[in-house]
């Protein structure tokens, strides 16, 4: 099928298909008006060119007795006399019987046969289809018409006796003749190829063929309506080319090209009526058909073929250019009209907003007033006012639908949503502006995120990196102070300087996991699998970790659960971290001696672990920046800690969807992971 | 019977400190500084134990192990400075038998290969029977009350043995705190599972080479204690 569409071969047989379907259409069709005169009828004999052609061969019987009658009188000259003989000679070739196929006789005022062109013996009514009555005055050159009722009645003419009281022709001694006449039927018309065996053929034919003319004219049509169909159905595809492919045609102005195919049209429509009147006048009733004619239905076919021509060509290229969706652009007045309007707009747009509400209302306002005034005593004016206002109303109400968009916007946009973008279709003209101004807005920060995510995400490896890069030095340093330990040290400064090394390798190891894992929980590298946990398990099993070191530093734990197991949607290994990271922090900063409370609650959804204790140190950092890496209570730093356990902490808390909080009231330190609860 | 030992990584003082724990501790070493030395190395001596390293130039650890577990069975330990999960998981079921991650304690070192070499050269394991009882490197004769790791007998108080007794009956299957209670002190629980927890933990310091870092008796954390299945 695509093909087919594509195929050169098939686009040209297309439109040799549609000329040659219109000219042997047209030509049928011309054939067809050609037989229509000599449609209807019982035969050939009942057509007006039969009639004529009868009327003309009784004036020649008329004309020859006229010239005869001259002949007689004496006072003629040579010339004359020869002139007259000449034509007589004509007249008798005409009329004799091996040159046409008209019978006759002529009869006096008293019936007795004067002459024929009958063979010895023979009847005319034998001769003849149908018996022709005419008369004529001696002297007189044309026939009349003897009536039908006088003919059927009787042999003898009834005006003959009354003719002579018609008033001016009325004259003794004129001679009434009587001509009877006629022409075989078809079948019987002899050899002799005179005009009445032409009008015998042609009506034959006529009435043999003048369906089948119109018949064939159809199917012309029907194959001509066709092609201009396929032609329009393949106009723009190309093979290989997937759009449609326009070609210089739709290159030019779709009105002016329409303007110059209708001239066009036009003027081969004219063209090809004038020879259609010519055809008609020359050819179509003539009984003589004169050779040098054909080329003038040839000639009326060909302008149709122009003609359909110039039709499939414009219907082409509005073919193409709808299927392109181009024809508004390729459209002159479209062009104008959208130029016009556009810069009317722009012109409009580059106002300041207020000017032009106050413009519109002022517009607004005395159309209002001037169609309420006349309201009162015109009705249309009545109707004209309600449809402004319901315009205006639509107009407001589109509006505020653009408004409540740009709102819902916003709002998306503020709470944090990003990647949200405003839809800026039909909406008014300034809300568009300001609804494209947030959508870049909020495009812009999703950038920034986006790029900050990604430089987290390259510090993260960078120090995962650069942390298996010090572990393998690491190890060897550990593992050659351990070698050192089990050397024969006498000098006590040695074995202290080897404590020293010990206990700071160590602390380097430590800080180097820390640093990892802190990365990575800060960046959401880390996977988490959340399940269904049991958050007094958890403690339980966290203080079995912890109890016995919480004890050596003097610190009693004071745990307040609720009834039953609370359960928490979380990562179990994180959330350990999380807990074991407090519970060190505990141990590490809280003063001897104090308390350390545990409280579990629950409630609204949420699960709520707090963690409180009294700070050996004064804590003068604000809780804030205590979570920050690095940062810890005191500005000794010769303990333990990273500084990182917090920030690893919360980063895991908010990696399980909770939320990690601080609060620092004096010494007392609380921490608080809130968790959403599982049922 | 001295055992031999293939160290293999592709920092020398690594190679050397290790060689000095091993040599110390009797045992034979073959040093090699990469993967391709390794392979050469084992067909060449009669390793026992290899310790590799899985970072190393022109054939890394993991590579090399598959290659020797095509028709070799030695005890392999990786040696990792890679903490992720997916690596050991990786190593272990490329067919190494355990891992130690950098930085590492020597006596993890030490402990580790004794352990590996134990269940090398056992000719068989204990053979099983009713009353006994064993996961990995931990057997349990119910019998003669006595329990083993790597075929040393480790002293447990009665309450550690009946809690290490449960697990070891149910391997793979998680008991919370108040379960292991009921069964072991036969009390209904009632807040004082806290105990259990620091039971398991002295537990786990007693039969666990690194308890921080145990591999056959595990907190589920927030669910309860479970026996690795093997």
């Amino acid at each position: 099928m695509k093909r087919i569409q594509d195929g050169i071969p098939g686009k040209l047989i297309a439109w040799m298909l549609l000329f040659c379907a219109v000219f042997m259409g047209a030509s049928c069709g011309l054939k067809a008006l050609q037989a229509a005169p000599y449609l209807g009828g019982e035969s050939y004999q009942d057509t007006g060119q039969f009639r004529n052609l009868l009327r003309e061969y009784q004036n020649q019987i008329a004309e020859a007795f006229a010239l005869d009658h001259e002949l007689e009188q004496a006072d003629l000259t040579y010339v004359e006399r020869q002139q007259i003989m000449e034509r007589m000679q004509q007249l008798e070739q005409s009329l004799d019987p091996s040159a046409t196929n008209f019978r006759f006789v002529v009869r006096s005022a008293g019936g007795e046969v004067v002459t024929s062109n009958l063979e010895e013996g023979t009847i005319l009514a034998d001769q003849v289809q149908e018996i022709n009555y005419a008369f004529f005055i001696l002297g007189e050159f044309f026939t009349s018409d003897a009536g039908e009722a006088y003919a059927a009645e009787s042999s003898i003419p009834p005006g003959l006796s009354e003719n002579t009281t018609s008033p001016g022709k009325t004259s003794q001694e004129k001679t009434v003749y009587t001509v009877e006449c006629g022409v075989p039927s078809m079948d019987q018309l002899g050899t002799v190829q005179d005009d009445f065996a032409q009008i015998s053929y042609r009506y034959y034919q006529a009435n043999y063929c003048f369906s089948q003319w119109l018949i064939i004219a159809g199917v012309c049509l029907a194959a001509a309506a066709a092609a201009l169909f396929f032609i329009l159905w393949a106009a723009g595809h190309k093979a290989g080319v997937e759009q449609i492919v326009p070609t210089w045609q739709e290159a030019i102005f779709f009105d002016l090209y329409l303007m110059v195919m209708v001239i066009a049209g036009t003027a081969l429509f004219a063209l090809g009526w004038y020879l259609l009147e010519c055809f008609y006048s020359y050819v179509v009733g003539r009984p003589q058909l004169e050779p040098e004619y054909g080329w003038l239905s040839a000639a009326v076919a060909a302008v149709c073929v122009l003609f359909a021509a110039v039709i499939a060509l414009t219907l082409r290229t509005l073919a193409v250019r709808l299927k392109a969706h181009t024809l508004a652009r390729t459209t002159l007045i479209c062009r104008i009209c959208g130029w016009l309007w556009r810069s009317g707009l722009e012109l409009v747009r580059s106002l300041p907003l207020l000017w032009r509400i106050i413009a519109a209302f002022g517009a607004y306002f005395f159309a209002n007033v001037i169609l309420f005034t006349r309201s009162m005593y015109d009705g249309w004016a009545g109707l004209l006012w309600w449809l402004l206002n319901g315009a205006v109303l639509l107009l407001l109400c589109w509006w505020s639908l653009g408004f409540r968009k740009l709102r819902r916007g916003s709002q998306a946009i503020a709470a944090g949503n990003l990647s949200h973008q405003i839809d800026t279709h039909r909406m008014p003209h300034d809300l568009r502006c300001h609804a494209e101004d947030l959508n870049n807005i909020s495009q812009g920060m999703a950038e920034a995120v986006d790029e900050q995510m990604k430089s987290e995400r390259f510090k993260a490896e960078l120090i995962t990196n650069v942390s298996h890069d010090l572990k393998t030095p690491l190890t060897s340093i550990i593992n050659y102070v351990d070698l050192l330990k089990t050397t024969d040290q006498t000098d006590p400064k040695a074995l202290e300087y080897i404590e020293v090394l010990d206990r700071k390798s160590q602390r380097l190891k430590k800080l180097t996991e820390d640093l990892v894992e802190a990365s990575k929980a800060s960046t959401g590298v880390l996977s988490v699998n959340r399940e269904k946990i049991g958050m007094a398990q958890l403690i339980d099993q966290a203080l079995g970790e912890w109890t016995e070191k919480l004890e050596d530093r003097k610190l009693t734990v004071v745990t307040a659960l609720p009834e039953g197991e609370t359960w928490v949607y979380a990562d179990g290994r994180h959330l350990w971290r999380v807990i074991d990271n407090l519970l060190s922090n505990c141990s590490k900063y809280a003063m001897e001696g104090t308390r350390v409370y545990l409280d579990l609650s629950r409630g609204h959804g949420q699960v709520t672990l707090s963690v409180k204790n009294i700070s050996r140190e004064p804590l003068n950092v604000p809780p804030e920046q205590l979570m920050e890496r690095f940062v810890r209570g005191e500005e000794s730093r010769t303990t333990e800690g990273s500084g990182l356990g917090l920030s690893i902490a919360r980063s895991l808390t908010e990696l399980q969807g909770g939320t990690f909080d601080l609060t620092v009231d004096g010494d007392l330190f609380k921490a608080i992971v809130s968790l959403p609860q599982a049922n | 019977m001295t055992h031999t030992i293939l160290i293999c990584d592709d920092d020398r003082d690594i190679v050397s400190a290790l060689d000095i724990y091993l040599t110390s501790e009797g045992y034979q070493t073959v040093k090699a500084y990469n993967g391709r030395e390794a392979l050469r190395a084992v067909e060449q001596n009669d390793i026992h134990l290899i310790l590799m390293d899985i970072m190393m130039p022109e054939l890394d650890g993991i590579r090399t192990t598959a290659k020797l577990r095509e028709d070799n069975n030695i005890p392999i330990i990786l040696l990792t400075a890679k903490s992720e999960d997916a690596d050991k998981i990786l190593g272990l079921n490329i067919g190494a038998d355990d891992y130690i991650t950098k930085p590492f304690n020597p006596l993890e070192v030490i402990a580790r290969v004794k352990s590996q070499l134990r269940r090398y050269t056992s000719l068989g394991g204990a053979e099983k029977g009713p009353g006994l009882l064993s996961v990995g490197p931990i057997a349990m004769d119910d019998g003669a009350k006595q329990v083993t790791v790597d075929g040393a007998p480790v002293s447990l108080t009665p309450i550690e043995y009946n809690i290490l007794k449960l697990l070891l009956s149910h391997p793979g299957q998680v008991f919370s705190s108040a379960q292991i209670y009921e069964q072991v002190w036969n009390d209904p629980a009632y807040g004082s599972e806290n105990t259990v927890a620091v039971h398991i933990r002295h537990l786990r310091e007693k039969i666990e080479i690194n308890p921080a870092e145990p591999r056959y008796l595990k907190v589920v954390w927030g669910l309860g204690y479970k026996m690795e299945k093997e």
